[in-house]
Protein backbone atom coordinates (compact mmCIF):
# COMPACT_ATOMS: atom_id res chain seq x y z
CA UNK A 1 0.00 0.00 0.00
CA UNK A 2 1.34 3.12 -0.90
CA UNK A 3 -0.39 6.66 1.03
CA UNK A 4 0.12 10.23 -0.10
CA UNK A 5 -1.73 12.28 1.59
CA UNK A 6 -2.84 15.44 0.40
CA UNK A 7 -0.52 18.78 1.59
CA UNK A 8 -3.48 20.13 2.23
CA UNK A 9 -5.05 17.52 4.14
CA UNK A 10 -1.64 17.16 6.50
CA UNK A 11 -1.86 20.75 7.59
CA UNK A 12 -5.95 20.39 8.22
CA UNK A 13 -8.81 19.76 6.35
CA UNK A 14 -10.92 23.41 7.16
CA UNK A 15 -8.38 25.20 5.25
CA UNK A 16 -9.59 24.02 1.59
CA UNK A 17 -10.93 26.96 -0.01
CA UNK A 18 -13.00 25.46 -3.22
CA UNK A 19 -14.83 21.98 -2.13
CA UNK A 20 -15.70 19.71 -5.03
CA UNK A 21 -19.04 19.03 -4.94
CA UNK A 22 -20.45 16.08 -5.22
CA UNK A 23 -22.95 16.26 -7.85
CA UNK A 24 -23.43 13.31 -10.68
CA UNK A 25 -22.30 10.34 -11.92
CA UNK A 26 -23.06 8.68 -15.53
CA UNK A 27 -22.19 4.94 -15.26
CA UNK A 28 -23.12 3.35 -18.46
CA UNK A 29 -25.62 4.68 -21.04
CA UNK A 30 -28.68 3.10 -22.48
CA UNK A 31 -27.68 1.15 -24.69
CA UNK A 32 -24.66 -0.38 -22.89
CA UNK A 33 -27.06 -1.18 -20.41
CA UNK A 34 -29.04 -3.36 -23.09
CA UNK A 35 -25.57 -4.76 -24.14
CA UNK A 36 -24.53 -5.69 -20.82
CA UNK A 37 -27.82 -6.52 -19.68
CA UNK A 38 -29.02 -8.85 -23.20
CA UNK A 39 -25.76 -9.70 -24.22
CA UNK A 40 -25.55 -10.62 -28.04
CA UNK A 41 -29.55 -10.40 -28.36
CA UNK A 42 -31.98 -7.92 -30.17
CA UNK A 43 -33.95 -5.69 -28.24
CA UNK A 44 -37.02 -4.28 -29.51
CA UNK A 45 -38.94 -0.70 -28.56
CA UNK A 46 -41.60 -1.88 -26.56
CA UNK A 47 -43.63 0.87 -24.53
CA UNK A 48 -46.53 0.70 -22.28
CA UNK A 49 -49.17 2.85 -22.01
CA UNK A 50 -50.16 3.25 -18.18
CA UNK A 51 -53.44 3.71 -17.65
CA UNK A 52 -54.29 5.66 -14.34
CA UNK A 53 -55.90 2.40 -12.92
CA UNK A 54 -52.04 0.66 -13.41
CA UNK A 55 -50.16 3.72 -12.01
CA UNK A 56 -52.30 3.75 -8.48
CA UNK A 57 -51.91 -0.10 -8.55
CA UNK A 58 -47.85 0.46 -9.07
CA UNK A 59 -48.00 3.55 -6.38
CA UNK A 60 -49.80 0.78 -3.61
CA UNK A 61 -47.28 -1.81 -4.08
CA UNK A 62 -44.44 0.16 -4.03
CA UNK A 63 -44.89 2.84 -2.24
CA UNK A 64 -43.44 5.42 -4.91
CA UNK A 65 -45.53 7.88 -5.30
CA UNK A 66 -44.70 9.77 -8.75
CA UNK A 67 -45.98 8.59 -11.97
CA UNK A 68 -44.24 5.55 -14.15
CA UNK A 69 -43.07 6.21 -17.23
CA UNK A 70 -43.88 3.78 -19.67
CA UNK A 71 -41.42 4.88 -23.19
CA UNK A 72 -38.25 3.26 -21.63
CA UNK A 73 -39.62 -0.62 -22.30
CA UNK A 74 -37.80 -2.88 -24.51
CA UNK A 75 -38.62 -6.61 -25.45
CA UNK A 76 -35.78 -9.55 -26.36
CA UNK A 77 -36.57 -11.45 -29.54
CA UNK A 78 -37.06 -14.55 -26.66
CA UNK A 79 -39.67 -13.12 -24.31
CA UNK A 80 -37.45 -11.17 -22.26
CA UNK A 81 -38.05 -8.06 -20.92
CA UNK A 82 -35.72 -4.63 -20.33
CA UNK A 83 -37.34 -1.25 -18.12
CA UNK A 84 -35.48 1.70 -17.28
CA UNK A 85 -36.54 3.52 -14.66
CA UNK A 86 -35.92 6.47 -11.99
CA UNK A 87 -36.37 6.66 -8.33
CA UNK A 88 -36.03 9.87 -6.80
CA UNK A 89 -35.46 10.28 -3.29
CA UNK A 90 -35.19 13.63 -0.96
CA UNK A 91 -31.64 13.91 -2.06
CA UNK A 92 -30.78 11.83 -5.32
CA UNK A 93 -32.42 10.47 -8.45
CA UNK A 94 -30.92 7.20 -9.48
CA UNK A 95 -31.92 5.92 -12.64
CA UNK A 96 -32.02 2.02 -12.94
CA UNK A 97 -32.44 -0.17 -15.73
CA UNK A 98 -34.01 -3.77 -14.53
CA UNK A 99 -33.78 -7.17 -17.01
CA UNK A 100 -36.86 -9.45 -16.68
CA UNK A 101 -36.71 -13.15 -17.99
CA UNK A 102 -39.64 -14.02 -20.24
CA UNK A 103 -41.38 -15.57 -16.55
CA UNK A 104 -40.40 -12.15 -15.14
CA UNK A 105 -37.35 -13.25 -12.78
CA UNK A 106 -34.34 -11.04 -12.36
CA UNK A 107 -31.69 -11.53 -14.55
CA UNK A 108 -29.93 -8.13 -13.52
CA UNK A 109 -29.68 -4.46 -12.14
CA UNK A 110 -27.76 -1.81 -13.33
CA UNK A 111 -27.12 1.72 -12.15
CA UNK A 112 -27.11 3.59 -15.40
CA UNK A 113 -27.04 7.28 -13.46
CA UNK A 114 -26.76 8.90 -10.20
CA UNK A 115 -27.64 12.86 -8.78
CA UNK A 116 -27.28 13.70 -5.72
CA UNK A 117 -27.93 16.99 -4.37
CA UNK A 118 -28.79 18.52 -0.75
CA UNK A 119 -31.16 21.54 -1.85
CA UNK A 120 -34.66 21.51 -2.93
CA UNK A 121 -33.55 21.00 -6.74
CA UNK A 122 -34.43 17.01 -6.97
CA UNK A 123 -37.96 17.40 -6.36
CA UNK A 124 -37.77 19.83 -9.66
CA UNK A 125 -38.26 18.07 -12.57
CA UNK A 126 -36.90 21.46 -14.99
CA UNK A 127 -33.48 20.59 -12.68
CA UNK A 128 -34.01 16.67 -13.25
CA UNK A 129 -34.40 16.85 -16.39
CA UNK A 130 -30.69 17.90 -17.35
CA UNK A 131 -29.37 14.46 -16.67
CA UNK A 132 -31.84 12.43 -18.24
CA UNK A 133 -30.01 11.32 -21.68
CA UNK A 134 -26.74 12.52 -21.28
CA UNK A 135 -23.82 10.50 -21.32
CA UNK A 136 -19.92 10.54 -20.43
CA UNK A 137 -19.14 12.46 -23.09
CA UNK A 138 -21.62 15.54 -22.71
CA UNK A 139 -19.93 18.79 -20.81
CA UNK A 140 -22.33 19.02 -18.24
CA UNK A 141 -20.55 19.32 -14.86
CA UNK A 142 -19.80 14.91 -13.88
CA UNK A 143 -16.70 15.31 -11.94
CA UNK A 144 -15.87 12.70 -14.21
CA UNK A 145 -12.39 12.56 -12.75
CA UNK A 146 -13.74 12.57 -9.05
CA UNK A 147 -14.41 8.70 -8.66
CA UNK A 148 -12.97 7.27 -5.55
CA UNK A 149 -15.33 8.63 -2.45
CA UNK A 150 -14.62 6.95 1.08
CA UNK A 151 -17.77 7.67 2.91
CA UNK A 152 -20.73 6.56 5.54
CA UNK A 153 -22.95 4.17 3.62
CA UNK A 154 -25.37 5.31 1.22
CA UNK A 155 -28.77 2.98 1.30
CA UNK A 156 -30.13 1.70 -1.82
CA UNK A 157 -33.19 1.13 -0.65
CA UNK A 158 -35.24 3.31 -3.05
CA UNK A 159 -33.85 1.25 -5.86
CA UNK A 160 -35.61 -1.70 -3.99
CA UNK A 161 -38.64 0.13 -4.08
CA UNK A 162 -38.03 0.81 -7.85
CA UNK A 163 -37.82 -2.66 -8.56
CA UNK A 164 -40.51 -3.86 -6.67
CA UNK A 165 -42.79 -1.50 -8.41
CA UNK A 166 -40.97 -2.92 -12.06
CA UNK A 167 -41.75 -6.31 -11.09
CA UNK A 168 -45.39 -5.05 -10.16
CA UNK A 169 -45.40 -3.81 -13.47
CA UNK A 170 -44.37 -7.33 -14.96
CA UNK A 171 -47.28 -8.91 -13.74
CA UNK A 172 -50.03 -6.85 -14.03
CA UNK A 173 -49.00 -5.46 -18.07
CA UNK A 174 -46.42 -7.35 -19.40
CA UNK A 175 -46.48 -10.82 -18.04
CA UNK A 176 -48.85 -12.76 -20.89
CA UNK A 177 -48.53 -9.92 -23.80
CA UNK A 178 -47.68 -11.59 -27.16
CA UNK A 179 -43.87 -11.85 -28.04
CA UNK A 180 -42.70 -9.45 -31.10
CA UNK A 181 -43.31 -10.96 -34.57
CA UNK A 182 -46.37 -13.12 -33.39
CA UNK A 183 -49.85 -12.69 -33.77
CA UNK A 184 -52.74 -13.20 -30.97
CA UNK B 1 -15.42 1.38 -18.16
CA UNK B 2 -17.16 2.42 -14.51
CA UNK B 3 -20.17 0.21 -14.03
CA UNK B 4 -22.77 0.91 -10.65
CA UNK B 5 -24.77 -2.38 -9.25
CA UNK B 6 -27.39 -2.20 -5.88
CA UNK B 7 -25.59 -4.85 -3.65
CA UNK B 8 -25.13 -5.26 -0.15
CA UNK B 9 -27.99 -2.82 0.45
CA UNK B 10 -25.54 0.01 -1.07
CA UNK B 11 -24.21 0.96 -4.53
CA UNK B 12 -21.12 -1.22 -5.50
CA UNK B 13 -19.28 0.52 -8.16
CA UNK B 14 -16.40 -1.46 -10.33
CA UNK B 15 -13.95 0.73 -12.44
CA UNK B 16 -11.07 -0.41 -14.28
CA UNK B 17 -9.20 1.51 -17.09
CA UNK B 18 -9.78 -0.35 -20.14
CA UNK B 19 -12.94 -0.81 -22.16
CA UNK B 20 -13.12 -4.49 -22.72
CA UNK B 21 -13.70 -6.82 -19.27
CA UNK B 22 -17.07 -6.91 -19.26
CA UNK B 23 -16.91 -10.78 -18.38
CA UNK B 24 -14.31 -9.35 -15.69
CA UNK B 25 -16.57 -6.39 -13.73
CA UNK B 26 -19.48 -9.64 -14.35
CA UNK B 27 -17.82 -12.25 -12.36
CA UNK B 28 -16.22 -9.61 -9.35
CA UNK B 29 -19.85 -8.59 -9.02
CA UNK B 30 -21.10 -12.32 -8.53
CA UNK B 31 -18.26 -12.15 -6.04
CA UNK B 32 -19.71 -9.42 -4.32
CA UNK B 33 -23.16 -11.07 -4.49
CA UNK B 34 -22.12 -14.30 -3.42
CA UNK B 35 -20.97 -11.97 -0.59
CA UNK B 36 -24.24 -10.86 -0.07
CA UNK B 37 -26.27 -14.10 -0.18
CA UNK B 38 -23.99 -15.75 2.16
CA UNK B 39 -24.00 -12.93 5.08
CA UNK B 40 -26.37 -10.70 4.74
CA UNK B 41 -29.15 -10.18 7.70
CA UNK B 42 -31.74 -8.85 5.77
CA UNK B 43 -32.12 -12.42 3.89
CA UNK B 44 -33.67 -15.04 6.13
CA UNK B 45 -31.99 -17.96 4.21
CA UNK B 46 -28.70 -16.40 4.23
CA UNK B 47 -26.20 -18.70 5.94
CA UNK B 48 -25.60 -16.12 8.58
CA UNK B 49 -29.13 -16.23 9.35
CA UNK B 50 -29.09 -19.86 9.36
CA UNK B 51 -26.08 -19.58 12.17
CA UNK B 52 -28.26 -16.97 13.74
CA UNK B 53 -30.81 -19.89 14.12
CA UNK B 54 -29.09 -22.81 14.63
CA UNK B 55 -25.69 -22.48 15.44
CA UNK B 56 -26.04 -22.55 19.76
CA UNK B 57 -28.17 -26.13 18.84
CA UNK B 58 -25.91 -27.80 16.75
CA UNK B 59 -22.44 -27.67 14.69
CA UNK B 60 -23.26 -25.63 11.41
CA UNK B 61 -20.90 -25.80 8.29
CA UNK B 62 -20.14 -23.03 6.67
CA UNK B 63 -18.64 -21.65 3.53
CA UNK B 64 -14.63 -20.96 3.22
CA UNK B 65 -15.73 -17.03 2.55
CA UNK B 66 -18.32 -17.07 5.67
CA UNK B 67 -15.59 -18.76 7.76
CA UNK B 68 -12.93 -16.47 6.55
CA UNK B 69 -15.16 -13.29 7.58
CA UNK B 70 -16.13 -14.68 10.42
CA UNK B 71 -11.98 -15.79 11.59
CA UNK B 72 -11.18 -11.88 10.60
CA UNK B 73 -14.14 -10.87 12.82
CA UNK B 74 -12.75 -12.56 15.90
CA UNK B 75 -9.27 -11.86 15.20
CA UNK B 76 -10.07 -7.82 15.53
CA UNK B 77 -12.49 -8.85 18.48
CA UNK B 78 -9.97 -9.91 20.48
CA UNK B 79 -7.26 -7.29 19.49
CA UNK B 80 -9.63 -4.31 19.80
CA UNK B 81 -10.59 -5.88 23.27
CA UNK B 82 -14.13 -6.54 22.36
CA UNK B 83 -14.84 -2.77 20.72
CA UNK B 84 -15.50 -4.63 17.61
CA UNK B 85 -17.84 -7.49 17.88
CA UNK B 86 -20.52 -8.88 15.37
CA UNK B 87 -22.89 -10.10 18.12
CA UNK B 88 -24.71 -7.03 18.43
CA UNK B 89 -27.34 -7.69 15.40
CA UNK B 90 -30.17 -7.87 18.08
CA UNK B 91 -29.10 -4.36 19.07
CA UNK B 92 -30.13 -2.51 15.97
CA UNK B 93 -33.12 -4.78 15.46
CA UNK B 94 -34.44 -3.64 18.54
CA UNK B 95 -33.98 0.16 16.81
CA UNK B 96 -35.60 -0.94 13.94
CA UNK B 97 -32.40 -0.34 11.50
CA UNK B 98 -32.49 -4.08 11.05
CA UNK B 99 -35.28 -6.93 10.43
CA UNK B 100 -36.49 -9.18 13.13
CA UNK B 101 -36.67 -12.70 11.38
CA UNK B 102 -35.64 -14.71 14.27
CA UNK B 103 -37.36 -14.13 17.96
CA UNK B 104 -34.80 -14.65 20.68
CA UNK B 105 -36.79 -15.33 24.40
CA UNK B 106 -33.57 -16.07 25.53
CA UNK B 107 -32.13 -12.53 26.68
CA UNK B 108 -28.17 -13.78 27.20
CA UNK B 109 -27.12 -13.17 23.76
CA UNK B 110 -23.38 -13.88 22.94
CA UNK B 111 -20.98 -12.26 20.53
CA UNK B 112 -18.76 -13.43 17.90
CA UNK B 113 -16.13 -14.84 20.77
CA UNK B 114 -18.83 -17.69 21.63
CA UNK B 115 -18.59 -19.15 17.89
CA UNK B 116 -15.49 -21.63 17.74
CA UNK B 117 -14.19 -23.61 14.83
CA UNK B 118 -14.95 -27.68 15.15
CA UNK B 119 -12.80 -27.40 11.36
CA UNK B 120 -11.67 -24.87 9.16
CA UNK B 121 -15.48 -25.39 8.16
CA UNK B 122 -17.75 -26.22 11.16
CA UNK B 123 -18.37 -23.64 13.54
CA UNK B 124 -20.97 -23.92 17.12
CA UNK B 125 -21.75 -21.51 19.01
CA UNK B 126 -21.64 -21.32 23.41
CA UNK B 127 -24.37 -19.12 23.09
CA UNK B 128 -27.48 -18.16 21.14
CA UNK B 129 -26.00 -14.97 18.95
CA UNK B 130 -27.40 -12.61 17.02
CA UNK B 131 -24.26 -11.59 14.48
CA UNK B 132 -24.58 -8.71 12.18
CA UNK B 133 -22.14 -9.06 9.56
CA UNK B 134 -22.49 -5.37 8.31
CA UNK B 135 -19.38 -3.82 9.75
CA UNK B 136 -16.98 -6.21 7.93
CA UNK B 137 -19.04 -8.25 4.90
CA UNK B 138 -18.80 -4.87 2.66
CA UNK B 139 -14.93 -4.84 3.51
CA UNK B 140 -14.59 -8.36 2.61
CA UNK B 141 -16.98 -8.69 -0.74
CA UNK B 142 -14.88 -5.92 -1.95
CA UNK B 143 -11.49 -7.77 -1.93
CA UNK B 144 -12.92 -10.89 -3.42
CA UNK B 145 -14.30 -8.73 -5.69
CA UNK B 146 -10.72 -7.51 -6.65
CA UNK B 147 -9.19 -11.11 -6.64
CA UNK B 148 -12.07 -11.73 -9.17
CA UNK B 149 -10.56 -8.47 -11.41
CA UNK B 150 -6.67 -9.44 -10.62
CA UNK B 151 -7.49 -12.80 -11.47
CA UNK B 152 -9.27 -12.17 -14.74
CA UNK B 153 -5.98 -10.32 -16.19
CA UNK B 154 -7.63 -6.79 -15.44
CA UNK B 155 -4.39 -4.41 -14.60
CA UNK B 156 -5.56 -1.83 -12.25
CA UNK B 157 -9.05 -0.63 -11.29
CA UNK B 158 -11.24 0.05 -8.21
CA UNK B 159 -13.92 -1.50 -6.39
CA UNK B 160 -15.72 0.66 -4.01
CA UNK B 161 -18.77 -0.80 -2.24
CA UNK B 162 -20.93 2.18 -0.53
CA UNK B 163 -17.91 4.21 0.44
CA UNK B 164 -15.51 0.96 1.48
CA UNK B 165 -13.12 0.95 -1.39
CA UNK B 166 -10.40 -0.59 -2.51
CA UNK B 167 -7.62 0.25 -5.76
CA UNK B 168 -5.02 -1.94 -7.74
CA UNK B 169 -2.54 -1.87 -10.01
CA UNK B 170 0.41 0.34 -10.46
CA UNK B 171 -2.00 3.65 -11.00
CA UNK B 172 -2.33 5.61 -7.66
CA UNK B 173 -6.00 6.62 -7.23
CA UNK B 174 -6.90 10.40 -5.42
CA UNK B 175 -9.27 9.54 -2.57
CA UNK B 176 -11.76 12.07 -1.28
CA UNK B 177 -13.98 11.71 1.37
CA UNK B 178 -17.46 13.80 2.92
CA UNK B 179 -17.05 16.77 4.76
CA UNK B 180 -19.16 15.20 7.73
CA UNK B 181 -20.82 18.99 8.42
CA UNK B 182 -21.59 19.13 4.77
CA UNK B 183 -21.32 15.64 2.99
CA UNK B 184 -22.47 17.56 -0.56
CA UNK B 185 -19.01 18.30 -0.31
CA UNK B 186 -15.61 16.56 -0.95
CA UNK B 187 -12.31 16.85 0.62
CA UNK B 188 -9.58 15.55 -1.35
CA UNK B 189 -7.10 13.72 1.49
CA UNK B 190 -4.70 11.96 -0.85
CA UNK B 191 -3.58 9.44 -3.31
CA UNK B 192 -3.65 5.77 -2.99
CA UNK B 193 -1.90 3.08 -4.96
CA UNK B 194 -2.52 -0.82 -3.75
CA UNK B 195 -4.40 -0.39 -0.89
CA UNK B 196 -7.82 0.10 0.50
CA UNK B 197 -9.94 2.38 2.50
CA UNK B 198 -13.26 2.79 4.51
CA UNK B 199 -15.05 5.29 6.33
CA UNK B 200 -17.31 5.67 9.20
CA UNK B 201 -19.90 8.46 9.67
CA UNK B 202 -23.02 9.21 10.61
CA UNK B 203 -24.32 12.42 8.34
CA UNK B 204 -26.56 10.11 6.78
CA UNK B 205 -28.01 8.51 9.40
CA UNK B 206 -28.46 11.89 11.07
CA UNK B 207 -29.75 13.32 7.20
CA UNK B 208 -32.45 10.56 7.54
CA UNK B 209 -33.38 10.98 10.95
CA UNK B 210 -32.07 7.30 12.27
CA UNK B 211 -30.75 5.73 14.76
CA UNK B 212 -27.12 5.39 14.94
CA UNK B 213 -25.99 2.34 13.44
CA UNK B 214 -22.46 2.67 15.28
CA UNK B 215 -22.97 0.23 18.69
CA UNK B 216 -20.43 -0.20 21.30
CA UNK B 217 -20.59 -3.44 22.29
CA UNK B 218 -19.21 -2.10 25.91
CA UNK B 219 -21.88 -0.39 26.78
CA UNK B 220 -24.47 -2.23 28.36
CA UNK B 221 -27.15 0.81 29.17
CA UNK B 222 -29.67 0.81 26.27
CA UNK B 223 -29.65 4.58 25.92
CA UNK B 224 -26.31 4.70 25.70
CA UNK B 225 -24.49 2.05 23.47
CA UNK B 226 -25.89 3.81 20.46
CA UNK B 227 -22.83 5.47 20.01
CA UNK B 228 -23.75 9.70 18.66
CA UNK B 229 -20.12 9.95 16.92
CA UNK B 230 -19.28 13.57 15.11
CA UNK B 231 -17.17 13.80 12.36
CA UNK B 232 -15.53 11.20 10.03
CA UNK B 233 -13.56 7.70 10.63
CA UNK B 234 -11.65 6.46 8.01
CA UNK B 235 -8.86 3.90 8.61
CA UNK B 236 -6.51 3.04 5.38
CA UNK B 237 -5.54 -0.59 5.24
CA UNK B 238 -3.51 -3.50 2.49
CA UNK B 239 -7.45 -5.08 2.20
CA UNK B 240 -10.92 -3.61 2.78
CA UNK B 241 -11.78 -5.89 5.18
CA UNK B 242 -9.47 -4.44 7.97
CA UNK B 243 -10.34 -1.29 6.78
CA UNK B 244 -13.85 -1.55 7.11
CA UNK B 245 -13.44 -3.30 10.29
CA UNK B 246 -11.10 -0.74 12.24
CA UNK B 247 -13.38 2.14 10.90
CA UNK B 248 -15.51 1.25 14.21
CA UNK B 249 -12.76 0.72 16.73
CA UNK B 250 -11.64 4.29 15.35
CA UNK B 251 -15.09 5.78 15.78
CA UNK B 252 -15.60 4.30 19.02
CA UNK B 253 -12.19 4.38 20.50
CA UNK B 254 -11.89 7.79 18.61
CA UNK B 255 -8.23 7.19 19.28
CA UNK B 256 -6.09 7.50 15.94
CA UNK B 257 -3.49 5.52 17.92
CA UNK B 258 -5.31 2.25 19.26
CA UNK B 259 -2.70 -0.71 19.25
CA UNK B 260 -4.77 -2.50 16.98
CA UNK B 261 -4.02 -0.25 13.81
CA UNK B 262 -0.15 -0.78 14.01
CA UNK B 263 -0.66 -4.82 14.49
CA UNK B 264 -2.97 -4.53 11.17
CA UNK B 265 -0.76 -2.11 9.13
CA UNK B 266 -3.40 0.04 9.04
CA UNK B 267 -3.17 4.10 9.29
CA UNK B 268 -6.74 6.42 10.81
CA UNK B 269 -7.37 9.04 9.51
CA UNK B 270 -9.82 11.33 11.71
CA UNK B 271 -12.04 14.59 10.22
CA UNK B 272 -13.63 16.68 12.82
CA UNK B 273 -16.73 18.18 12.47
Amino acid sequence: MIWKPSPLAILGFAIISTPIIAHAKIYISVEQAQKILFPNKTLTKNPIIITDDLQDKMRAASSIRYPFQGERIWRSADGGWLVIDEVIGKHEMVTYAVALSPSGSILGIEILEYVESYGYEVAEPEWRKQFIGKTINDPIKLNQDIQNISGATLSCKHITDGVKRVTVLYDLALRGTAKPGTSK
Amino acid sequence: MIRCKPLLGTFVEISIKQDEGQVAIDNAFLAIQKVHDLMGFHNPQSELSFINRRAHKEAVEIHAWTAQAMKIAKEIHLASDGLFDCGIGHRLVEAGLLPRHITFTNHDLGGIDDIHFLAPDLIKSRRPVCLDLGGIAKGYAVDMAVRVLLSEGISSGSVNAGGDLRVFGDISFPIQVRNPELPEELIEIGSLENGAIATSSLYFAKRDRQQSHIINPLNQNPSEMHSEILGSYSILAKECVYADALTKVLALSNNEYHPCFERFSAKALRIAA
